[in-house]
């Protein structure tokens, strides 16, 4: 299986000249593609740091990130955005969907940026929406939405792009259950249909339960890698 | 396709909080309209003072020995009269003609005695150049058939002098040679006109009772003529200039320099009062996209984090702001207009606040296309320059940062 992402000694230190605080010591992780992995561990154990690292958010202090044989830690702020809109698919735990657009429109947005047809948005948007069962809902805004239903819409709009992989940072914290159940099987649903590779962050032991594979990281360290057969 | 997608967004986030943006708008509305009102107001006035000036006192272009204008002597008469008046009169660019005698001197009554500039004009001539005939509010005008040695006074000079029609007054002038000559005139007719100043020290008597006195009916001193059309005043002052290079052809703005500094500070004074709006506003834009931005400061980290450049982020914020001025400026225009288009039929009465400096009458604003054009543009270049340092914090934001701002 061809590697999506590769994560080599990956280090992170923030204020490293006053208080220096180490949310990442020297991680090493190989995700593949078609993974639905989840990235657990307690508060503060680096899950959201390494995740922002590898999104090209946020940068390492140390060590690099391949995607796509690309070193990301090598790029300039505009490739990296560049790099962001191409290869990567984004959930946010607060779903953060544009509130003055449509449920369409945001999912049509990155697509937009990418420069695509309209005939080829429409028929994208069309498919995501229906894939997350919101092909009703084109027109609502997302204030006219529940929390499930936004956080459906975002990961249409994750996918809309067609990326590389797409990363979740607690994407069902805001959920309740029924919403969680409903989003998860969307995803699993993608990831196993469409070989879409998904990594997550989570201490939600519902998404926990659904990954195939959990890595888990405790100060920063990655202290246990388990795939499920 | 995307700037499509970016304007619709920058329009809608204006609607997301409707009372800061209606705030700003209001705000612009304010600036705009008082801006509209002070530009119209001022060049009302500029017009009024300068017409005021042409209508009473100088014409469009005035023709004088040019000793004449430096000495003040009698003798000191104008060139080629006869020779001048024929051109004047065959010459299709001129509206009127009036030949003036002119003398520095006295006016004395029982009352009292004042210093006066003497005007001998050819009744008819001056009616039509300057219509003093139709600024008599007492007595009569000039009547060519009757009484000897008439007069016609300034009303503010009457009101000092305590004088009346029917009033005899004593004038006291020099003849060419130096010597003072004295003689007694009746009031026959009081003149109102919309310079205090220029009423208090002008009086009219008859070109051929001053020559009389002065024993020389052809002592012209001054030409004032008004054009058909004031656009031609380089052209016909050319060329009497260049025909009758013996005598002084001075167009208003050079006989009066106050005029001319009134009329070439115009454009000036509306480019300070443009300044000082505009300047007031941009911190107020400057403050409401501020906090624009900071309410959205996740949702800007978002934008990043999913693919759009700091470009575009910087377009958006700036097309909001140029959306705001875009409703506002169009709202203070008509506002400004439709004040200005009231008062410039209604007037605004500046007689007492304007009395100093020698006017009195009703202002008038007046405001042409080009200004309202002019403060467009000054809106959206405002609102453009105060989103700019917004849009500058908004691209400096780090995605992961403001992404995970509460």
């Amino acid at each position: 299986m061809k590697n999506v992402i590769t994560v080599k000694e990956v280090t992170k230190v923030y204020n490293p000249d006053t208080i220096p605080v180490h949310a990442l010591r020297g991680v090493d992780l190989e995700i593949g593609q078609g993974e639905f992995t989840a990235l657990v561990g307690p508060s503060g154990s680096g899950k959201t740091t390494l995740l922002n690292i590898i999104g090209g958010l946020d940068n390492a202090t140390e060590g690099s990130v391949i995607i796509n044989d690309q070193d990301i830690e090598k790029l300039s702020d505009s490739q990296i955005i560049e790099f962001r809109k191409q290869h990567i698919g984004f959930v946010f735990q607060a779903y953060n969907l544009i509130p003055v657009l449509t449920a369409k429109e945001n999912v049509e947005f990155v697509m937009l940026l990418q420069g695509a047809s309209q005939a080829a948005r429409d028929a994208r948007v069309k498919e995501l929406m229906n894939a997350v069962g919101l092909s009703e809902h084109l027109d609502r805004r997302p204030s006219q939405l529940s929390g499930g239903q936004q956080q459906r819409v975002a990961v249409a709009r994750a996918l809309a792009s067609k990326p590389r992989f797409v990363l979740a940072d607690e994407p069902t914290a805001n959920l309740d259950s029924k919403s969680t159940a409903d989003l998860l099987d969307i995803m699993s649903q993608l990831n196993q249909e469409e070989n879409i590779t998904f990594l997550f962050s989570t201490h939600d032991q519902r998404v926990i339960d659904r990954a195939r594979r959990v890595v888990m990281l405790e100060d920063g360290a990655v202290i246990s890698d388990d795939t499920k057969m | 396709m995307f700037n499509t997608m970016i304007i619709k967004i920058a329009w809608r986030n204006i609607w997301r909080n409707k009372i800061r943006s209606l705030t700003v708008v209001g705000s612009i509305v304010i600036g705009v309209w008082a801006l509209t009102f002070m530009m119209a107001f001022y060049d009302g006035f500029v017009t009024m003072y300068i017409s005021s000036a042409v209508e009473n006192d100088l014409s469009h272009i005035q023709i004088h020995n040019p000793e004449f204008v430096d000495e003040k002597e009698v003798k000191y008469t104008i060139d080629d009269y006869t020779e001048l008046i024929k051109v004047l009169s065959s010459d299709n660019d001129i509206l009127s003609f009036a030949s003036r005698s002119l003398n520095n001197g006295m006016i004395a009554n029982s009352k009292g005695s004042r210093g006066c500039d003497i005007r001998g004009i050819v009744p008819i001539d001056e009616a039509k150049l300057t219509r003093l005939d139709k600024k008599i509010v007492e007595g009569n005008y000039f009547d060519l058939t009757k009484k000897k040695n008439p007069i016609v006074i300034g009303k503010k000079l009457a009101d000092k002098m305590k004088l009346k029609v029917k009033s005899k007054v004593v004038l006291t002038f020099q003849k060419t040679d130096g010597e003072l000559i004295s003689a007694a005139f009746k009031v026959i007719g009081i003149y109102k006109c919309t310079n205090s100043i220029f009423e208090e020290i002008n009086l009219f008597v008859q070109q051929k009772d001053l020559g009389r006195l002065l024993e020389d009916d052809q002592m012209i001193h001054e030409i004032a003529l008004l054009l058909k059309d004031v656009k031609q005043l380089d052209t016909v002052q050319a060329a009497l200039a260049s025909k009758f290079p013996q005598n002084l052809v001075e167009n208003y703005k050079e006989i009066s320099p106050d005029v001319n500094l009134y009329e070439s500070q115009m454009g000036v004074i509306t480019y300070i009062f443009i300044i000082i709006i505009m300047f007031a506003l941009i911190f107020g834009i400057i403050n409401a996209m501020l906090m624009a931005i900071l309410e959205r400061t996740r949702e800007l980290g978002m934008l990043m984090s999913i693919g759009m450049n700091r470009m575009k982020l910087f377009l958006m914020i700036v097309f909001e702001t140029v959306f705001i001025g875009l409703i506002a400026a169009p709202l203070g225009l008509l506002f400004g207009h439709f004040t200005v288009l009231y008062f410039s039929k209604v007037g605004i009465d500046m007689t007492e606040a304007l009395e100093k400096v020698g006017l009195n009458e009703i202002l008038y604003p007046t405001l042409n296309v080009e200004s309202y054009f002019t403060i467009t543009v000054s809106v959206v270049i405002t609102a453009i320059l105060g989103a700019f340092y917004p849009a500058y914090k908004a691209i400096r934001l780090k995605p992961v940062e403001a992404i995970n701002k509460i």
